[in-house]
């Protein structure tokens, strides 16, 4: 069985003369889903990639984990290759922004007032490459913002609306998760769901932090709130259910691999699901597209990075994009090509989408592309636990606290989850490799001693990482600038970003609430925030360091009209008929969710409108053949 | 097909303690193989290796389902369950044996022998009577059986087979089932699932049965080529894409692969002496140390999946990470140099210093 069939290596000079059903931008999880469904109900489809095409080959995804474990920094996108074909954020290196100065030394093109270290993967699988596969739902108020607390929008469609498309998406990732414990704040589940796969167990940190702060009692804005230490439903293979799908149990999809390697059916624990988990235990697009390729029916062009979308003026419709494709990322052998389809699909990601649509001229009626990008701010606090608890064990989030994500407080302030990191340090200091550094070059440790400094320091490591909603504001936004091209010519995406006061007070909440969490569970708080960090603010004369979640949504905003919103509720371009541009993008809020599982979500709602939208086309088409256009 | 049938429960208890024996057999050889591979190097071979390894343990687990579902008890702690080699199969092979060695043309050859298709190469040949050596291990087996042997391990299955096919029959003319143990000690997939085949349940005669053809055709392939009927390529022709130098691909004849060239290097494997013993590593130096760690260590593992297969499934979650120890434990035996030689030092294996006389109570194991 070979996967990699329908990987188009070579274009064939017909490429553009095929129309296809629909041609997919982006290969990521949006762009997987769409193909595969679409696929499975008879349609062909192009999916044009602007990444390296390696990564459907065991080899390929060896090449991946040899430059994960030789890289210096372990950041989220240090297994993917550089490419200046097809250049992507990368988080080293970000740097304050100077007023008046736009930092245009990595892809992104700063604007501030913030820097933003937020990242995205370009290559097959998209940033799904790289995530840590945390699937939450969003709540019911989630998509009442505005109604419930007068605050961002509100959606078009309610929770109930996108339930069933949840269990379609967390079947397509392979969800680990109980019931018992996802039911909470609001969230429900049809009578009888089970998740696909049963709960990744909790870690022995999990559980040392659990024991002290269960039902620990907080008051907010009049509101008690219990804290549970809960487990996090996860995109990773756990313990196969037997009571899913009616008793018809769930298969774990392992490893992506030509040569049945049979690996990936579990998670092992390994720590490093970020950027890379090295038994592909953890789901990543890979995965679907695999299944949209067995069809037949899908082409998957890699190293193809479009760069335009032309449209008929006459009537707003697509009509083709136009890509150039390169024959290795040294940006040689650069063709320009077109391809037709009937209908188009944006999936590139919320950063991506826009920035083509501006580059191609089409800002949307509404003024919004590009505007309204959210993301989720992380508040990082880190303690030593009172004893060993075996940090280090566990995929990197097992658990997590998720009551503050819901209540009257969000008329105030941004609502909040916080995960309890297995692997210490890491995001905040850079540890354990820092403490490497210290342990031997100011304690002069070596041997035994050093080996014993390590663990010490280590094993008792805890890290809250505080997930912070973000409002949809039209100052926040991507645009393009002629001045700032990426190698291939193609405009890159120039990043303005800033936090509300909403953003700031919740972010100073989540300070305050750490060190009660400490003080409760006995750890030793050694939290600190460095003025000369990139993301250092000061509220209410108290200094804070933010952190970007990768999670960029809102850029071509879903509404009920084309005067508020560029997209409807089917992620339908309101001003061109057969365009959509899915992902995040199209989300009004994102809660204190983590995205891809709504936006996994949305892709199966709209998938259903897309297929609609071609049969009825066609026979539209047959109606009307010979007539006026 | 001329096999000495299987007549009785007994025999048929004896039979299936031998295939636990026999898949066990399999795992010393192919781990240090894999093991002895230098790392980030021969990855189509860490690849092959490991998959089939896994598979071999889905068939151990397997096997413990057939045996728990006509009412035996496995047992992996005994005296010389696990054989001193040089080895016989314990399903009396007779033409090879199976050595503890590097990953090596000679040992992918040996791993070929024990893998290889049913069929014997001519009907005489099929059912080989010898007599027992000291070096074979069919221990469980009665004394009249011990010059029983089987060309291939399919036959031996097959063998299986007919016994249970023949005892359930006779079972039902009486109003009685061959299939009376107790369902709670059957390993389900919630406790384990491997990529290529899932493990079964084992309550009746059709899951019996299709739990050993499941065995067979991983190991040797169930068509007329390299793919089974559920596409699936079987460890024989995995192993062969090693020497042959390319991947399989479906549509495939045997002999003849077409897909992918595979490189193998073989120097890049650390250069274990075959079959080394604890006796090889001077008294009190560190490998003496670590290979007797190594040996307590997973002599404790084999406890534990003893005890697993005993009405504690949930035990199998917790050796999934004892493979890392083992891992560890065997690595840092493999990557360093027996003091003034050239070979380097590697797992043993050698357990009877750790197995009781007579097999614990269940309460005993870990």
């Amino acid at each position: 069985m070979n996967q990699s069939a329908n990987v188009l290596y070579k274009v064939s000079q017909k490429l553009e003369q095929i129309e296809y059903d629909a041609v997919v931008v982006g290969s990521g999880v949006s762009g997987a889903i769409i193909a595969k469904e679409l696929a499975e109900r008879g349609f062909r489809v192009l999916i044009l990639e602007a990444g390296t095409g390696q990564d459907l080959s065991t080899t390929g995804y060896e090449q991946y984990l040899a430059s994960f474990y030789s890289s210096v920094d372990k950041d989220n996108n240090a297994p993917y290759p550089v490419n200046a074909s097809a250049a992507m954020p990368r988080s080293p290196g970000i740097r304050k922004v100077q007023p008046g100065q736009p930092d245009a030394s990595g892809y992104f093109v700063q604007n501030g007032p913030y820097a933003l270290d937020s990242t995205y993967t370009r290559a097959v699988g998209g940033t799904t490459m790289h995530w840590q596969a945390t699937t939450t739902r969003m709540l019911p108020e989630d998509f009442e913002m505005q109604a419930r607390f007068g605050q961002g929008r509100d959606w078009p469609i309610r929770y109930a609306d996108l339930a069933p498309y949840y269990n379609q998406a967390e079947r397509e990732i392979g969800v680990s998760a109980d019931v018992e414990d996802q039911t909470y704040l609001g969230i429900t589940f049809d009578p009888g769901y089970v998740f696909p796969m049963r709960k990744i167990p909790l870690s022995y940190l999990d559980k040392s932090v659990a024991r002290r702060l269960d039902g620990t009692e907080i008051e907010l804005d009049g509101e008690a709130k219990r804290l549970i230490v809960r487990s996090v439903p996860q995109g990773r293979n756990g313990v196969p259910n037997p009571a899913y799908d009616n008793g018809k149990g769930y298969v774990p999809i392992g490893a992506v691999s030509a040569h049945q390697s049979e690996q990936g059916e579990r998670c092992q624990g390994n720590t490093n699901c970020v950027p890379i988990c090295p038994v592909q235990a953890k789901y990543d697009a890979r995965k679907t597209l695999v299944k949209a390729l067995a069809t037949g029916r899908v082409d998957l062009l890699p190293r193809a990075v479009v760069s335009r979308v032309h449209i008929d003026p006459a009537n707003g419709r697509v009509t083709h994009v136009e890509y150039k494709r390169y024959a290795d990322s040294g940006c040689t052998d650069v063709e320009t090509g077109v391809a037709k389809g009937r209908v188009f699909v944006l999936a590139a990601n919320a950063v991506e989408n826009p920035r083509l649509m501006l580059a191609s001229n089409l800002p949307s009626s509404s003024g919004l592309m590009g505007r309204n990008l959210m993301d989720h701010t992380y508040l990082l606090a880190w303690g030593l636990m009172p004893e060993v608890t075996g940090t280090m064990r566990g995929t990197q989030g097992t658990s997590g606290i998720e009551e503050l994500r819901s209540g009257v407080f969000r008329k105030r302030h941004a609502a909040f989850r916080i995960d309890i990191h297995n692997e210490g340090w890491g995001w905040a200091t850079g540890s354990p490799y820092t403490d490497l550094l210290d342990i031997v070059d100011n304690k002069n440790k070596f041997g035994k001693a050093l080996r014993r400094g390590l663990v010490d320091r280590i094993s008792r490591q805890l890290l809250l990482a505080f997930m912070v909603e973000q409002l949809p504001e039209p100052g926040n936004r991507i645009t393009v600038d002629p001045r700032y091209k990426d190698a291939l010519g193609n405009l890159r995406p120039v990043v303005t970003y800033n936090l509300s006061e909403y953003s700031m007070a919740g972010l100073a909440y989540c300070r305050q609430l750490s060190r009660r969490i400490f003080q409760r569970i006995g750890v030793e708080d050694h939290t600190y925030y460095d003025p000369a960090d990139y993301g250092y603010f000061t509220y209410l004369g108290q200094g804070l360091v933010f952190r970007g979640g990768n999670h960029f949504a809102g850029t071509h905003i879903m509404g009920t009209s084309r005067q508020d919103s560029v997209v409807d509720f089917r992620q339908r371009s309101w001003d061109h008929e057969n365009l959509y541009l899915i992902g995040a993008g199209s989300m009004p809020t994102i809660g204190a969710a983590n995205t891809t599982l709504t936006l996994a979500a949305l892709c199966f709602l709209s998938v259903g409108h897309i297929a609609n939208d071609l049969r009825r086309e066609k026979s539209t088409t047959v109606i009307t053949e010979g007539g006026p256009a | 097909m001329s096999f000495k049938p299987i007549k009785s429960l007994a025999e048929l208890h004896n039979y299936l303690h031998a295939t636990i024996q026999l898949e066990h057999a399999t795992i010393p050889p192919y781990l240090t193989a894999l093991y002895s591979i230098w790392p980030g190097k021969n990855s189509a071979a860490v690849h092959i290796l490991r998959a089939v390894l896994v598979e071999e343990m889905l068939h151990l687990t397997l096997a413990a389902n057939v045996l728990n579902a006509v009412g035996g008890t496995p047992d992996l702690t005994q005296a010389s369950f696990v054989p001193v080699y040089p080895a016989y199969l314990p399903d009396g092979e007779k033409d090879f044996q199976v050595s503890r060695q590097r990953f090596c043309r000679q040992a992918v050859e040996t791993f070929l022998k024990i893998e290889r298709p049913a069929r014997a190469p001519n009907e005489q040949s099929q059912m080989v009577r010898r007599k027992r050596s000291s070096a074979a291990i069919l221990s469980m087996l009665p004394d009249n059986e011990k010059d029983i042997h089987y060309y291939s391990i399919g036959e031996f299955y097959q063998a299986i087979s007919q016994g249970i096919t023949y005892l359930e029959g006779e079972k039902s003319r009486c109003g009685e089932t061959l299939f009376i143990g107790d369902r709670a000690r059957q390993v389900t997939r919630e406790y384990y699932f491997s990529g290529g085949g899932e493990v079964m349940p084992v309550v009746d005669l059709p899951s019996a049965l299709a739990a050993l053809r499941l065995i067979i055709e991983q190991g040797e392939g169930g068509g007329d080529g390299a793919f089974d009927y559920e596409h699936e390529i079987s460890h024989y022709y995995r192993f062969e894409q090693l020497l042959l130098g390319r991947y399989y691909q479906t549509g495939d004849q045997p002999g003849c692969p077409s897909g992918e060239p595979i490189l193998v290097d073989w120097d890049a494997v650390y250069p274990m002496q075959d079959n080394v013993g604890v006796a090889d590593y001077p008294q009190g130096s560190e490998l003496h140390t670590a290979a007797r760690e190594f040996n307590a260590f997973y002599y404790k593992f084999l406890q534990k999946l003893t005890r697993a297969y005993s009405g504690h499934p949930e035990l199998l979650m917790a050796a999934v990470g004892d493979m890392f120890r083992i891992k560890e434990h065997a690595t840092a035996l493999i990557r360093n140099p027996i003091p003034g030689q050239a070979q380097n030092a590697g797992p043993t294996f050698e357990l009877d210093e750790y197995a009781p006389a007579v097999a614990p109570a269940e309460g005993d194991l870990v």
